[in-house]
């Protein structure tokens, strides 16, 4: 159904029937990846915030502390994470205050979870990876989809690369494919090493990945935060 | 009279137990709310409540904290509920009283009896118990309290440990543990037992 009636042009009006679109989601781009050890995990999200050919910063962090040892990286629409993060960070509290505790990773990826879900018909659009290290102190990655599906990896990218990025992973840290490989556990180094590596394929091909990456290292010690230049144009 | 209508100690969850003393239609609403906050709880967070929270979660519903369930309130409610549960923290006993002051205790009688009995528990109890020497004190001393003698149909017992959580003992059960109950009336055996069990005792 084409638009004719236009009310610029009110000798072209018609009485064909008019389409009103509603578009309240923007896809702001980012892309996010995150790898998990046996006494660590590792998230990294690039700090490119875009709105199709137009670049808005080359300097946003997509990762979000949401306690001690979680943290949420977020891409896609950017209003819908500012909204979801603000309203995680409250949740966060509220329960420490309910509970007199820090919530788990494992407690913090339900919740999330629910969270998504009860927004079904008007999803935030975000492509989040949540990571932290759970009750045994092992490493987890957290993956969802807009309306809270939820699956526990060892590995996940998501955002505008993450179907670019997902099958490098799958290979390089899942040993997919791969002849006369000993199934090894990642190192901290090597996980470290793999994902700037993919981010800077990610950057040779996707023009909303970009600029830098900010990385978070969880360990038992704590949060370590690092930066890693991609390219910029 | 059917005996076996009169429910006072009930489950909240698989990891709560709440034994209750007092206006008993009042303590259906409290444990009903207990248990939709324990589920929800876990619909959310995906773990088992603690059983502080559940505490504190129950006895706000006195203050008319929901939407749902209208606004101020009338009257407090008139029980006081012992709350046994096993969580991170391992096994907890919570006391609350109709103002919905609620405390940790290591032994706790509530009820009709509850003076004698807590005196009575006082000297019993030590962190060192064991279950079943718990069940025998706490049996002993509901013997000692209640009017009626004690018998299979007129006492419940539950037991809360980390490995079986909440069990109600079956009429055998009960009738086993008030013979050894009786056994050691005899030989006035020394006592010892695990922490939250001698309060999940309630009399019927």
């Amino acid at each position: 159904m084409a638009s004719v009636a236009n009310p610029s042009f009110p000798d072209y009006s018609t009485q064909a029937p008019t389409q009103h679109m509603f578009s309240p989601y923007a896809d702001n781009g980012g892309s996010v990846v995150a790898i998990a050890g046996d006494d660590f995990v590792i998230i990294g999200a690039d700090t490119r915030l875009s709105a199709g050919f137009s670049i808005y910063t080359r300097e946003q962090n997509k990762l979000f502390r949401l306690s001690d040892n979680t943290v949420l990286g977020c891409a896609g629409c950017w209003c819908d994470t500012l909204t979801l993060t603000r309203i995680l960070k409250a949740r966060m509290q509220m329960y420490e205050q309910e509970h007199n505790k820090t919530m788990s990773t494992t407690a913090a990826a339900q919740m999330l979870s629910t969270m998504l879900y009860y927004k079904r018909f008007f999803p935030y659009y975000i492509s989040n990876i949540l990571v932290g290290l759970d009750n045994e102190g092992k490493g987890c990655v957290y993956s969802y989809d807009p309306i809270g599906h939820c699956e526990r990896a060892s590995y996940r990218a998501g955002g505008s690369a993450g179907a670019l990025l997902q099958p490098l992973l799958d290979n390089q840290i899942g040993l997919k494919n791969m002849q006369n490989v000993t199934n090894k556990t990642v190192t901290l180094d090597r996980a470290l090493a793999v994902v700037k590596d993919v981010f800077i394929s990610a950057a040779e091909r996707d023009i909303y990945t970009g600029d830098k990456i900010m990385i978070i290292i969880i360990t038992k010690n704590g949060i370590k935060e690092d930066s890693f230049d991609l390219r910029k144009d | 009279m059917e005996s076996t209508t009169i429910e006072k100690i009930v489950e909240v969850d698989k990891h709560i137990g709440c034994a209750v003393s007092g206006l008993m239609a009042d303590s259906r609403t409290m444990i009903d709310r207990a248990r939709v906050e324990c589920q929800n709880h876990w619909f959310v967070y995906n773990e088992s409540m603690s059983v502080e929270s559940c505490a504190q979660a129950t006895i706000a519903i006195q203050f008319g904290d929901s939407d749902d369930d209208g606004a101020a309130m009338s009257r407090p409610f008139g029980v006081a509920i012992l709350f046994a549960g096993i969580d991170e923290k391992g096994p907890q006993l919570y006391h609350m009283d109709p103002s919905g002051t609620f405390v940790e205790f290591d032994a706790k009688a509530i009820g009709s009896g509850s003076e004698g009995a807590q005196q009575s528990l006082q000297e019993m109890y030590h962190r060192s118990m064991t279950l079943s020497e718990a069940t025998t004190a706490a049996l002993t001393i509901l013997k000692q309290v209640m009017e009626e003698k004690l018998n299979s149909s007129n006492v419940e017992v539950m037991t809360m440990t980390p490995t079986n959580f909440f069990h109600m003992f079956t009429k055998e059960q009960v009738e086993e543990a008030l013979k050894l109950v009786a056994i050691q009336e005899q030989s006035k055996g020394d006592l010892r037992s695990i922490v939250s069990t001698a309060e999940v005792m309630s009399i019927k």
